[in-house]
């Protein structure tokens, strides 16, 4: 921050109100210039906001400080950044205020991304492997080694948080890593339709389609949220087709299998399905695991293995959560200067376990499940023997010791009375179903996802 | 929200971590000063009931942050809301983003959108986020999956509202913080006889504070009375 500016500030402090300095002064990057100084704001609100409110203050203010006669004032959105936006720029003089919507420079070179948007912190050797994930771990290794020619499209889908942009990112690193002249893109979605509309705003529309038409990989996150954008879907659609044809590597994720992503037109859907599908389940007790110890490991923390099985049995909804309790350890252990041992452990998740135990009960689960297979939550509790009431009322049985401290008497009790073999029963063959019936298995994540977010 | 604005343009030393009772949110506080400093944790998330502190350590963390040359943003979204999802434009730009009261834009589709898209380029740059929210993140009302699992990305603090004797401590500091001492038995008395939320005795005391200025008299139990009695 330039020492002007400072001083600015400091008699701003004065008279403003915290809020007021936090909120929209303190966001503004100085940059002093020898003939002007330019407030940089972080986007366009910010700007309007600083012009309307202060800038006359601040102009007077920085006439005080420095008898500031000949230098300018410019108020500009923008950054010092290779990332930065659009400079819209808001041109001001002591004594006017003129705000305009030139771009400033070439459209083009500061609407497209100058970096690839890889993030070289994601790849294959951090990745930890388990069944939920193994299958789309070699399906991306097999991309990344054979661009264009192995699986294309590769469309990765699941869950939030359980390692599709990892892998993406992994994918791209890798082909860097093998050839370090490929063109790389990775963005998500939202960015691809938000740069779209900028292009199409700003007539640079058909340089918009060069640029995403001229690489060797375009990995594209999150594709749920092209639902019900038309112009989106479409303008993708030929970048798609294009990319595919000239067997440039596409690789997409999405929270669910792309026939049931509502909003997305056919075309798109059947396409996606051209190459390979793979989807990536929330990991199992041991993966959970050994993705504690590797973040552990990453971040230069001791993670004795015994407070790594207590994290990930209590935390199964995905990875972020996990990686959150993970840092609440460590920031408690870095601030008491404590060892982590499973008691430290279970003090610092005190209230997030605890509300989590709040949130998991009996009765949320029956209702879940109930809701889940369209029957009533009476039918759980019920003598009734038909399969469409035994299947939900065995499923919310084996969630029930899944997720809740109860006892299996008590689960029981909960269910109509029921004895505790009952209960042992409906979770052994829950356990077996879910090994031989894709559908029960996925049913049975599905609830588990809903019930432990 | 009256009341914490009350808080905020009322006393002039401000929000920050030496005007901050820590009382039981040590980890908390620590943790956040960190992440003011440009250090330690890349985002951390506060959650607590009225006056537990938030606004204020998104505060300090902001002026921390401006200590060190970073520059750093406050947002409440309970005012700024209203003005749309445009606000989080650009902000990976910053140092240090701090939101307030994300509890207002649960269940909001656009902003919901917007503030999934915010973490994601916060995240591929260098920006550290701190948020803060009246429910824990599992009990904010988020619809977007994306969202809901970026909330917890760091540790989730819950912050503890000060029990009487720390409400005592920290009208104690603040005294301090003015150049006076602040009897025992005038704190007492206030919290026995008077509204206690935090808000309300800090404007006692300020009031106190200008009257003892004013009369050029020491601040005892009987001018205390003599000054509530007078404004009642």
């Amino acid at each position: 921050m330039s020492s002007l500016w400072q001083q600015c500030v400091a008699r701003l402090e004065g008279e403003l109100s915290e809020q007021q300095i936090n909120t929209w002064i303190r966001p503004l990057h100085a940059i002093e210039d020898p003939d002007a100084l330019r407030l940089l704001a972080p986007n366009r609100f910010v700007l309007d906001w600083v012009r309307d409110h202060f800038f006359q203050r601040i102009v007077s203010v920085l006439n005080d400080v420095n008898g500031l006669s000949e230098r300018r004032v410019l108020l500009e959105v923008g950054s010092t950044r290779p990332m930065a936006g659009r400079p819209l720029t808001a041109m001001v003089t002591p004594t006017t205020v003129m705000a305009t919507d030139a771009p400033v420079g070439k459209p083009t070179t500061s609407l497209l991304h100058t970096t690839n948007g890889l993030n070289p912190n994601f790849t294959f050797d951090n990745f930890v492997e388990g069944k939920s994930n193994q299958l789309a771990r070699a399906a991306s290794l097999q991309v990344a080694s054979n661009v264009g020619q192995a699986y294309n499209p590769l469309f990765i889908y699941g869950g939030t948080g359980l390692g599709k942009t990892h892998l993406m990112h992994a994918i791209g690193n890798e082909i860097l890593t093998r050839q370090p002249q490929a063109k790389v893109v990775y963005l998500n979605s939202e960015r691809f339709v938000a740069d779209m509309i900028k292009a199409l705003q700003h007539n640079v529309i058909e340089d918009f389609k060069r640029h995403y038409r001229s690489v060797d990989a375009l990995l594209i996150d999150d594709i749920q949220f092209f639902a019900g954008k038309e112009r989106s879907q479409d303008e993708f659609f030929h970048t798609f087709n294009a990319l595919i044809e000239s067997q440039q590597q596409v690789i997409l994720t999405c929270d669910r299998y792309p026939k049931e992503v509502e909003g997305l037109e056919d075309r798109l859907k059947s396409r996606f399905g051209w190459g390979l599908t793979v989807a990536i389940d929330p990991p199992e007790l041991e993966t959970r695991v050994a993705i504690l110890q590797s973040k552990a490991e990453q971040a230069g923390f001791e993670l004795p293995s015994e407070v790594a099985f207590f994290i990930a049995k209590r935390i199964r909804s995905h990875v972020r959560e996990l990686e959150g309790a993970l840092r609440r350890v460590f920031a408690n252990s870095q601030f008491t200067g404590r060892p982590i041992t499973l008691d430290f452990a279970k003090e610092a998740l005190k209230d997030l376990l605890a509300l989590q135990e709040k949130l998991v009960t009996i009765d949320n689960i029956q209702k879940t499940v109930a809701e889940y297979y369209k029957i009533r939550v009476a039918d759980l509790h019920s003598t009734r023997r038909s399969r469409s009431i035994t299947r939900p009322r065995q499923t919310a049985m084996a969630l029930a010791k899944e997720l809740t401290n109860h006892s299996l008497p008590e689960i029981g009790q909960a269910f109509g009375g029921r004895d505790h073999t009952t209960v042992l029963h409906a979770c052994r063959k829950i356990a077996e179903l879910r090994e031989a019936d894709a559908r029960i298995n996925e049913d049975f994540i599905n609830l588990l996802r809903v019930l432990s977010n | 929200m009256a009341e914490q604005l009350a808080l905020d343009v009322g006393l002039r030393e401000g929000m920050s971590f030496a005007s901050f009772l820590v009382g039981d949110n040590a980890a908390a506080v620590e943790t956040v000063r960190l992440l003011g400093k440009g250090g330690g944790e890349r985002q951390v998330c506060l959650w607590g009931g009225a006056e537990s502190g938030k606004t204020h350590l998104l505060h300090a963390a902001c002026a921390e942050a401006a200590a060190q040359g970073l520059r750093a943003s406050y947002l409440p979204l309970d005012t700024l809301a209203a003005l749309g999802p445009a606000l989080l434009e650009g902000l990976e730009q910053l140092d240090l983003v701090c939101l307030d009261d994300v509890q207002e834009v649960a269940g909001d589709e656009a902003w919901e959108r917007a503030l999934f898209d915010c973490i994601n380029r916060l995240r591929a740059g260098h920006t550290r986020l701190l948020l803060a929210a009246r429910q824990a993140p599992a009990g904010l009302d988020i619809r977007l999956p994306d969202l809901a699992s970026r909330l917890v990305w760091g540790p989730v603090f819950q912050l503890h509202a000060l029990d009487d004797a720390q409400k005592c401590a920290a009208l104690g500091l603040r005294a301090g913080l003015r150049g006076f001492e602040l009897p025992r038995e005038v704190c007492e008395h206030l919290l026995r006889t008077h509204a206690r939320n935090l808000s309300y005795l800090m404007s006692v005391l300020e009031r106190l504070d200008a009257a003892s200025l004013a009369a050029q008299r020491r601040i005892t139990l009987p001018f205390l009375r003599q000054i509530l009695s007078g404004e009642d």
